[in-house]
């Protein structure tokens, strides 16, 4: 039986993130959509599978997963055998990675959601937009991303030689910077800006970008070029 | 080369590694950095540590910062002590919803819980002015996303199902800095709540530093 992912069908946020693991592992997949807009996610028929209300989860033969992240770590780990290692296995690699995935929720993920939120979201909304707080955002951001320049200058990607989930965690808020007026990713530096370009250029990311979030027919289907 | 884990003693983030070598009987050395110098922002540190935070760890010359990555680093390395289970399962549904709980803590309750404790703990230490609409705010939402919580404990013991893991033992270091903080929440929000809440305070590892991270030589 197929996974069933249920989200929100847009580059951005968590269902992105699942939807481009699903694409780098070549997993085909039923996409249901969310209603978001008429806050289906805070019915308490959805509730049911996210007691928090929220987007994504996955439904894998009656297993039911939520949280973006574990997702992308179980479709990691339960699909090993193909597609990039998205997740080291030796000790030391391994703990590397987990060091690079923590620094992506703590100092790189409140920041940038903090940013599309203000800079985003507001005027989407026809709110007004509160110049300090998105300054602020991008500002702390910018003292974390000298920090990125200083790492990938010795190495390719966060937690290594090799792509892994930590860079990949990026992307689908990484890329609401420029939206919300911001082009940190490709102005901090050199080396941060040969990250942001190779990890935003991969096939998975660009079939979420040209394909969208859809059910895909086949494996196949599921990986698309771009 | 015995493990040396360098950062403040009263720190959440110390206390959080600290907590998980006790529970899994790491012998330990504890080297305090001396935050209020600026230790942590000085050029030899931050050799260790790039964002100059605390703590990091030196495993016999392995560097490796941010607490939970220290924490499931102890656990991937070290067996679980004697008729324990391991703070993080090992069978593939297991470790999913293990990590499902992991990120829960990171996304649903840290990001609330921090700022209300920043705001009426760590500044008033500092004597900063304390921002009450922040701090407001974040229990609100705090409030909130612990009734997704006492939904989950009420059909398990544990955020992960029901054994106790690291993404229980990540919650203690800010949760109980939440009463101090002027919120009771983790008492009064339900039932089951409470009762979680109050079997994680009770576990030794947890009291053995929880008023101040220390070298363990032996257990």
């Amino acid at each position: 039986m197929v996974l069933t992912l249920y989200g929100l069908a847009a580059p951005l946020g968590g269902t992105a993130t699942v939807a481009m693991t699903l694409a780098e592992k070549g997993i085909p997949y039923t996409f249901v959509s969310v209603d978001l807009q008429h806050g289906e996610h805070k019915q308490p028929e959805f509730r049911k599978k996210q007691p928090f209300g929220l987007v994504p989860a996955l439904d894998d033969d009656g297993f039911v997963l939520y949280e973006s992240r574990a997702i992308c770590r179980y479709l990691a780990e339960k699909y090993a055998a193909q597609g990039p290692t998205l997740i080291p296995t030796e000790l030391k690699a391994k703990a590397l990675f987990e060091q690079a995935a923590a620094v992506e929720f703590a100092n790189f993920e409140p920041h940038a959601r903090a940013a599309y939120n203000e800079g985003v979201l507001k005027p989407h909304f026809n709110l007004p937009v509160d110049p300090s707080a998105l300054n602020a955002c991008i500002s702390k951001l910018s003292d974390n991303l000298d920090v990125y320049e200083v790492i990938l200058g010795k190495q390719r990607f966060l937690a290594g030689d090799e792509f892994t989930l930590a860079d990949l965690f990026h992307v689908a808020f990484g890329t609401t910077l420029a939206e919300a007026g911001c082009d940190l990713m490709t102005s901090k530096g050199p080396n941060v800006k040969r990250w942001w370009k190779e990890v935003t250029s991969r096939p998975a990311w660009l079939s979420v970008l040209n394909n969208g979030i859809k059910t895909t027919m086949c494996a196949d289907d599921a990986l698309s070029e771009p | 080369m015995v493990l040396k884990l360098y950062g403040m003693p009263v720190s959440t983030c110390t206390r959080r590694v600290a907590t998980v070598l006790v529970e899994y009987k790491v012998p330990f050395e504890f080297v305090s950095i001396d935050v209020a110098k600026g230790e942590h922002k000085s050029a030899a540190y931050l050799q260790n540590q790039p964002f100059g935070q605390v703590p990091y760890i030196d495993d016999d010359g392995f560097i490796l910062f941010e607490s939970r990555a220290i924490c499931r680093y102890i656990v991937d390395k070290y067996p679980a002590p004697a008729g324990t289970t391991p703070l993080v399962p090992s069978d593939i549904k297991g470790k999913a919803l293990f990590e499902q709980a992991a990120s829960i803590e990171y996304s649903d309750f840290e990001p609330y819980a921090y700022p209300a404790v920043r705001e009426k703990v760590f500044k008033a230490m500092r004597n900063l002015p304390t921002d009450q609409a922040v701090y407001d705010s974040s229990i609100e939402t705090l409030d909130a996303k612990l009734a997704g919580y006492e939904a989950i404990l009420g059909k398990q013991k544990y955020l992960a199902g029901n054994e106790i893991t690291l993404a229980d033992l990540f919650h203690l270091p800010y949760a109980t800095l939440l009463a101090k903080a002027g919120s009771d929440l983790m008492t009064t929000k339900g039932p089951n709540v409470t009762r979680w809440y109050n079997e994680l305070c009770e576990r030794p590892s947890w009291n053995a530093v929880k008023d101040g991270a220390k070298s363990f030589s032996s257990y």
